[in-house]
């Protein structure tokens, strides 16, 4: 029940935004975020994640769930990084949206949801969202922000994203596998 | 009983073959870069030689390492974005990047 509550969370959220969007865009010539929007969810998505996996190191006990929070604080900011060096140097101001603000929203409940649990408990709410979080933003990054971007290098950037989100997915299924084993 | 005779040409012989297996120059161990991209080892696998030098690159934008698979056996310092490391092999090894351990490859020395 809990599986379907995280999932349906960012479905409702990143995806309903990548469908309500993603559609007019390819009827109209014109996107519908521009690049400054583009490159502000991409930084708010990413720091969503580094906020989360700092939860999970005040609350998780558990060696392989603190490493992951670690690895996801490394690699998010990392990206982060790569994307203000990228506007930067483009003169771009990253500017909030409404995409932005339903990801926030969203991160905010889980955030909530996640405060309430402890122990093997929190582990697997973390790690769940997690797979959660990692499969609507890959999906979001690919069918929203991609085809959403003018400027070459901005997608560039996104599209050497997607590896990293993908394999971030695939070790938070892994540690649930380990999780629901135990 | 016949004995063996040798003359002092066959001497000569004789040594100038055991100078040349003696000092038969070795096969000269070669370099075999590993990139480290798009959250991939590549290649994922390779054949090499035993002495040969392993050089682990890594071009992504977040750091990688590269860890045999026991653990036990060598592991490279975490290498940031840029970062290269290299180490001599020789034995054949299943390594992974202990940061994302889905990343997987293998190393087979012949």
């Amino acid at each position: 029940m809990k599986a379907v509550s995280s999932t349906t969370l960012w479905a409702t959220g990143i995806l309903l935004f990548v469908a309500l969007l993603a559609a007019p865009a390819s009827a109209q010539e014109s996107p519908k975020l521009s690049d400054a929007e583009v490159a502000s969810v991409a930084v708010i998505a990413n720091q969503i994640d580094i906020d989360q996996a700092r939860l999970a190191q005040e609350r998780s006990e558990n060696e392989a769930v603190l490493q992951f929070a670690q690895t996801m604080i490394n690699d998010h900011e990392a990206v982060i990084k790569q994307a203000t060096d990228l506007v930067q140097k483009l003169g771009v101001t990253p500017q909030e949206n409404a995409v932005g603000k339903q990801l926030q929203d969203d991160a905010a409940k889980t955030a909530k949801m996640l405060k309430t649990k402890s122990g093997a408990a929190f582990d697997k709410a973390y790690v769940e969202n997690e797979v959660a979080y990692h499969q609507a933003v890959i999906s979001a990054v690919e069918d929203l922000l991609i085809p959403e971007s003018e400027n070459e290098e901005l997608r560039g950037l996104l599209e050497s994203i997607v590896p990293a989100l993908q394999t971030h997915l695939e070790h938070a299924q892994m540690l649930q596998n380990q999780l629901n084993e135990k | 009983m016949k004995s063996l005779k040798l003359l002092p040409v066959d001497l000569s012989l004789l040594g100038l073959m055991l100078l040349c297996t003696t000092f038969a120059p070795l096969p000269k161990p070669k370099v075999h870069t590993i990139e480290i991209s798009q959250m991939q080892f590549k290649p994922a696998t390779l054949v090499v030689s035993a002495g040969d030098t392993l050089v682990f690159v890594n071009r992504d934008m977040v750091s990688h390492n590269a860890t045999e698979q026991s653990g036990t056996s060598w592991k490279s310092p975490t290498l940031a974005s840029g970062d290269s490391w290299r180490m001599a092999i020789t034995k054949s090894a299943a390594y992974y990047c202990s940061f994302h351990p889905t990343m997987k490859g293998e190393v087979k020395v012949e």
